[in-house]
């Protein structure tokens, strides 16, 4: 939502949120919506009509004049961070953090845009996010059943299973290829796939001829090795 | 190796003046690349070009492709995907000097989505929102993380979607060149004979549902599905830029004969001695 924000001098005198399909009067006397005390402004000086995501500023046939930037206008379409003059105050226009102003917006509507770094990080945080912006991976473990010992966490995007002793999981057996299988960590989940050897991987007693997406608690067989899957 | 069937086609769309997207299709290195340039005066075709001309050059060992600084090697990932990950930080770093060079190019970037196929696997790679899809034994599964902040919220809170408004639809999170380092998503999958891969700018997948893709690639061979794809998302607007790469995994070499290879091994073994 924009912002009026009326300022004396250095002094902040107060703030007033524009509402949609709504006017905001300005002007010296009591009835109006901002009041400037000052002799200088006329009793109703100006307003301000928030239409179609439009901020209008309407001078109302003042006696001093109203200024947007230092210049004078009769009527003028606010943007962001314009000042606005009347007698010796002054009104600026401003949007709340990680706003974008709605005319800015719709022109950008069908243009790829980055948000800046500062303006991400303000999004997130109000929205109860991480600040980072990603979402926690789900990390998954190893719990070796038979054939070894112990857990083994599958960090790799690429986890190598097979006989050769580059492999991650180094597993033994006659049959078992140099590197019998991968687990893959993509952004779907974790799948297992078959790449060479006699002997094919099983997950919960199938045999995998090519690949499947791994779910938790899968028990996966690679020659000797025997495997329990859980997600951290 | 495999032998790896590719099609790509870049088409400007119904509604745009000029054509932003950049692909790159080099059968000899096995590297396909999509993209989705943005921002500056017009400056978004430079972009995406630096980008695709830099990860070309720098896979191929072109000494004018420099060195990047960004020196991080991921242990993650393997001793290929780091190589193109080192493409990827090289890239954003020519673009973003090339945006910092010339006032017209201010505040220009591109999204990048690579498929790189080594001995073994293929690597997919990602800054931005332009998708990589894998069609494998009648499914579809997306091999990119989107950077857009939709999506990021969605993943953080996906009951909170609502509260995000409708002007960030095309807000990213990451792209290449916007910033003096970047962050890609990469993944490691393992390929195999009659698997489909597809690449494409947002100007397609805004139109065209990853069901429709996937039925498209399935039945037409690449070159074809690649017109298929741009001429289905024009018909339905064709509002922005439209790009699509289609590869088709023909043979695998060295697997598909893994019993054969395994008992020559087990002979090799046996006469070495190594039983």
């Amino acid at each position: 939502m924009p912002k009026l924000t009326l300022m004396f001098q250095e002094k902040t005198l107060g703030e007033y949120d524009c509402e949609k399909e709504k006017s905001i009067t300005i002007g010296r006397h009591a009835d109006n919506d901002i009041v400037i005390d000052n002799l200088g402004a006329s009793g109703h000086h100006a307003k301000i009509d928030y239409l179609n995501d439009v901020l209008l500023l309407t001078d109302l046939g003042s006696t001093n004049g109203t200024f947007v930037n230092e210049k004078l206008v009769a009527s003028h379409k606010l943007r962001k961070d314009d000042v606005i003059a009347i007698a010796k105050h002054t009104l600026v226009v401003t949007y709340g953090d990680g706003e974008v102003e709605p005319e800015e917006a719709a022109s950008l509507m069908d243009k790829t845009m980055v948000m800046d770094t500062e303006q991400h990080r303000a999004l997130m945080e109000k929205s109860g996010g991480a600040g980072t912006g990603k979402a926690e991976e789900k990390g998954a473990m190893l719990t070796f059943l038979s054939g070894r010992e112990g857990e083994m966490e599958i960090s790799k995007k690429l986890t190598k299973i097979g006989k050769d002793p580059g492999s991650d999981i180094v597993v033994s057996g006659f049959t078992v290829g140099k590197t019998a299988a991968t687990i893959s960590m993509r952004p779907n989940g974790y799948f297992l796939s078959y790449v060479e050897g006699m002997s094919k991987p099983k997950v919960n007693g199938e045999a995998v001829k090519q690949s499947v997406k791994l779910n938790e608690f899968d028990i996966i067989e690679i020659g000797s090795v025997k495997a329990e899957l859980t997600f951290t | 190796m495999a032998t790896i069937i590719s099609a790509g086609i870049s088409d400007v769309g119904k509604k745009r003046s000029n054509n932003e997207d950049s692909f790159l299709i080099d059968d000899q290195q096995k590297l396909f690349i999509v993209a989705d340039g943005m921002g500056g005066h017009n400056a978004g075709d430079v972009a995406s070009q630096i980008v695709v001309e830099t990860m070309a050059r720098h896979m191929k060992d072109d000494p004018d492709a420099g060195e990047t600084d960004a020196s991080d090697y991921d242990e993650t990932l393997s001793v290929a995907s780091n190589k193109l990950l080192a493409g990827i930080h090289l890239a954003n770093q020519r673009v973003h000097e090339s945006a910092a060079e010339d006032e017209n190019r201010k505040g220009m970037g591109a999204t990048l989505s690579a498929i790189h196929f080594s001995d073994n696997c293929l690597t997919a790679a990602n800054v931005g929102d332009s998708p990589i899809y894998l069609v494998h034994e009648g499914t579809i599964e997306p091999l990119h993380v989107l950077h857009t902040v939709i999506a990021e919220q969605q993943a953080i809170d996906p009951d909170g979607i609502s509260e995000i408004e409708e002007r960030y639809r095309h807000m990213l999170t990451r792209a290449m060149g916007t910033n003096e380092t970047v962050q890609p998503d990469a993944c490691e999958v393992q390929y195999f004979k009659g698997d489909i891969l597809v690449i494409c700018s947002d100007g397609l997948s805004n139109k065209v549902t990853p069901d429709d893709i996937h039925d498209i690639v399935s039945k037409e061979p690449p070159d074809k599905a690649c017109q298929t794809l741009v001429d289905l998302a024009n018909e339905r607007d064709g509002d922005d830029n439209i790009t699509a790469i289609v590869l088709r995994v023909k043979s695998v070499r060295g697997r598909g004969m893994g019993v054969v290879v395994s008992i020559l091994d087990m002979i090799k073994d046996f006469f070495t001695g190594k039983r």
